[in-house]
């Protein structure tokens, strides 16, 4: 790999320059697509992610008229699958699904090869939002019971969490962080462990994604939701916001899953996808596969998913680390 | 209660007996047996690629097509365990040690014979152990916190050092290794990185496919090209093709313990097969009247594990039918598919589909009769696979391997690590150690460490926590019996050879701890590693 490098560079350049002599760029971006294109997925195939991937490829290849390549590249909380996206020609053939925070709060707290400047944001495709659950037998019947119990003793409230490194672990500390309520995070792998370890007793609350997994169980009254972290209430969880609740910062640990292509992909391919990806939403087979509890109302396209990197980047810069 | 779970099975029946439903089962289990064989290209990343397919069938139907390519690819990673000592998946390596053994002797029908049979056995009794007592099993799922989880590896990895035919030491000292190659990669609770030497690569730590393939596979087939003509001359005799009636009279107990264990074990989220199997085999071992002859092709230590690694992957279904919650990442993909359909998994299951939950385990049987008849004329088949020339089959293997651990995370750099442990265990082989203790210590190593320090989350720090749980108290106490009744015995059994035989004993006193009496007297039978005849 390594030799080839000055190669490449040299290819790159020369390309650049042949480019600048009779613009090929927007010639290029007026062809988009004009291959096949990789949608890579940073998790395993059969996860979430990679279903939503699935559903989106499937409809992105009628609306491009181009075949669309899933491709699972789990690893290091996404950094392989980015990693790879970066180092692709950003021409937008090969893109990548993404999911924030947990992307952000990688490159945070670990050197993972790839920062926000590296990645050219498209859109959002479905926002799954988190709350805090209880077992149904748990003493604690709201949110303040269960912070004032911590308060009372700073050991008495463990959170389970789907993760060490993930919105949820990040958020439970920011609550310590800015409400002074002594909670230890216990982390688990993924939602079924966090459930299990909430039936059996053995965590007091967990912070978890309300997504489809764990909805049957608060269904059936299994988990009692106490909270949850939208700006406003849920039609499918029965519980008061964190912001109704007097703790106005606690909205930054809903999971945004987006497409993202490498920095420096050109405007006019960055708006075919957008639109590509906007017609999506509207499309009522996909998102009734995607989940329609999880399709954003209005379509949030580059800009805003742009904004959100910016801005889960300046919420969490703090809290890692530490 | 009766009533309604004899009707049960009758609407059951009537579900998995629908034609469509046959074919969907039959379909299962045959995926199931290919992608077995082929190592590395586990159920997992099977049922992933056939999961929108799923969509558009009947509930019932789509659960049947996985659970069969679940179950079936459970006794075709026996398969190259037995022939190649290539074990796809953490449960198969325990088959490995007597499995390969036995094809080396020419015995590899027999063992792929009595696999078949086992996983026979052990899947149908599980299936009738699913139906009686799904609910109490369920509750002991979710009994199971961080302390127990402790208790549980930690009483795995005393099995582990039961294991090896070589000395205690050097299993342990393998052990400890693969515990040490398991710290590797991102902190279960802090996320920051360990022993990753800033490459992204490494963040997730080694992958146990890749580390076990090399292990396992590459090393053995560097180790047989170094000695083609011996390899050539066992192979050469390949008479029985079914396991003789003695063969079966001596594997019927294990058989029966095995299914009991990996019936229990294997509802476990987590770890479950890998124990079950793990136990099925110390407990044969211990039970057997001459140790010695595991690790050398003693048939019962393929039965035991085989026959409990499919009650195992049976018994994982209690908690995801009873409790929406999955034992592990293939049930988490069949949730999946049963979210997508409107089917929520759990308590209410039973009572709202119950063609589902009945259909489904009704199907189970059927699955399990269409793999013993598929298999067994499949025997004779996958058996000639050694008569190919040993160079042939070495570079065929090592292809397959490569193009295995490839297709797990679509990382190049997984080929890599297999080779460098392909390298190692080629050294370790040499130098007689054993591959089997690192790789089974590096999966649990993993589960312990982080079930560990969640528990000292959960405790402040306090190490009571492992001792005033009755679940993890009662699995310590029953280990540090063990332990303490091993080494009385030992202590005894050592006095009377001391009578017979002061001399030979009197080196061996110095080696180390509990527990490992049985091996050490076969120890001094067989002073070199049997992996080396």
């Amino acid at each position: 790999m390594r030799p080839l490098r000055p190669l490449a560079a040299l290819l790159v350049t020369a390309a650049a320059l042949s480019g600048c002599a009779e613009d090929s760029g927007s010639v290029a971006a007026a062809d988009y697509p004009s291959e096949d294109i990789r949608l890579l997925v940073p998790y395993t195939a059969g996860g979430p992610t990679d279903i939503a991937a699935r559903a989106l490829g499937a409809h992105l290849e009628e609306e491009l008229d181009q075949p669309v390549v899933v491709e699972n590249l789990p690893g290091a909380s996404g950094a392989t699958a980015y990693t790879e996206l970066i180092s692709s020609p950003p021409d937008g053939h090969t893109l990548s699904m993404t999911a924030l925070p947990t992307a952000v709060l990688n490159y945070l707290s670990n050197d993972v090869g790839y920062t926000r400047e590296d990645l050219a944001p498209v859109g959002v495709v479905t926002q799954v939002p988190s709350g805090i659950v209880v077992p149904a037998d748990s003493p604690y019947q709201d949110l303040e019971s269960l912070f004032e119990a911590a308060r009372q003793d700073p050991d008495a409230v463990t959170v389970g969490t789907p993760g060490a490194t993930n919105t949820h672990a990040a958020e439970t500390r920011r609550i310590t962080e800015l409400y002074d309520v002594p909670l230890t995070v216990v982390p688990f792998e993924g939602n079924s462990e966090v459930q299990t370890a909430l039936l059996g007793g053995n965590v007091a609350a967990g912070f978890v994604n309300l997504s489809q997994d764990m909805l049957p169980a608060i269904e059936s009254g299994d988990l009692r939701v106490l909270a949850v972290g939208t700006d406003e209430r849920l039609p499918y969880a029965d519980a008061p916001t964190f912001v109704e609740l007097g703790y106005p910062e606690l909205t930054q640990s809903t999971t945004t899953f987006g497409v993202i292509a490498p920095a420096g992909t050109p405007a006019e391919v960055v708006t075919t996808l957008e639109d590509a990806l906007r017609s999506t939403s509207e499309d009522e087979a996909v998102v009734e596969a995607l989940d329609p509890r999880y399709v954003p109302e209005e379509f949030l396209g580059s800009e805003a998913l742009g904004d959100l990197f910016v801005e889960t980047e300046e919420t969490f810069r703090d809290v890692v680390g530490g | 209660m009766t009533v309604g779970i004899s009707d049960g099975i009758v609407q059951g029946f009537a579900v998995a007996l629908d034609p469509v439903n046959l074919l969907y089962v039959f379909a299962g289990v045959l995926i199931g047996t290919v992608i077995g064989v082929l190592p590395g290209l586990g159920p997992t990343a099977t049922i992933a690629l056939l999961l929108p397919l799923t969509y558009t069938i009947e509930p019932a139907t789509a659960v049947i097509l996985l659970a069969g390519i679940y179950y079936g690819s459970m006794y075709g990673g026996t398969i190259t365990s037995v022939l190649l000592r290539l074990p796809g998946e953490a449960a198969s390596v325990v088959t490995t040690f007597d499995g390969y053994q036995m094809a080396r002797q020419g015995r590899a029908g027999p063992a792929l014979g009595i696999a078949a049979v086992g996983s026979f056995v052990g899947g149908i009794l599980s299936v009738l152990g699913l139906m009686l007592l799904a609910p109490p099993l369920a509750d002991l799922a979710v009994s199971f916190g961080p302390p127990e989880y402790v208790a549980l590896t930690a009483l795995g990895i005393l099995l582990v050092t039961y294991l090896g035919s070589g000395t205690p030491l050097k299993s342990l000292s393998m052990a400890a290794l693969g515990l040490l190659l398991a710290t590797m990669g991102q902190d279960p609770i802090t996320g920051t990185t360990r022993f990753t030497f800033g490459s992204v690569a490494l963040f997730d730590g080694l992958d146990f496919v890749a580390v076990a393939m090399g292990l396992f596979g590459v090393g053995e087939i560097l180790h047989s090209l170094e000695r083609t003509d011996k390899v050539q001359a066992v192979t050469q005799r390949i008479r029985h093709i079914w396991p003789t009636r003695e063969d079966f009279r001596n594997s019927s107990g294990a058989i029966a313990r095995g299914s009991v264990l990996g019936f229990v074990i294997g509802v476990l989220p987590g770890g479950g097969g890998v124990i079950s199997s793990l136990a099925s085999y110390a407990l044969e071992k211990r039970r057997a009247k001459d140790p010695s002859r595991f690790g050398r092709g003693a048939i019962e230590g393929v039965a035991g594990p085989e026959t409990a690694n499919n009650a195992s992957s049976t018994s994982a279904f209690i908690p995801l039918l009873t409790l929406g919650i999955p034992a592990n990442v293939v049930l988490a993909l069949i949730f999946g598919a049963l979210l997508v359909q409107g089917v929520t998994p759990g308590p209410q299951l039973i009572t709202e589909e119950p063609e589902i939950f009945w259909g489904v385990i009704a199907s189970m049987v059927v699955g399990n009769v269409m793999l013993l008849v598929l298999n067994i004329p499949l025997v004779g088949v996958f058996v000639q696979l050694l008569r190919v020339r040993a160079g042939v089959l070495a570079a065929f293997a090592l292809v397959v391997t490569m193009a295995g651990v490839f297709s797990v995370n679509n990382d190049s750099f997984d080929m890599w690590v297999v080779l460098v442990f392909g390298v190692i265990g080629w050294l370790m082989k040499k130098t007689g150690f054993e591959p089997g203790p690192l790789v089974l210590a590096f999966v649990l190593g993993e589960i312990m460490e982080r079930a560990f320090r969640q528990s000292m989350l959960l405790s402040g720090g306090s190490l009571d926590i492992f001792v005033t749980r009755p679940l993890s108290g009662g699995l310590l106490a029953v280990m540090a019996a063990v332990v303490v009744l091993s080494l009385v015995l030992a202590r005894r059994r050592r006095a009377a050879f001391r009578h017979v035989d002061a001399e030979g004993e009197a080196g061996l006193d110095t080696a180390p701890a509990p527990g490992r009496d049985t091996r050490r007297t076969s120890d001094t039978d067989v002073p070199t590693a049997p992996g080396e005849r």
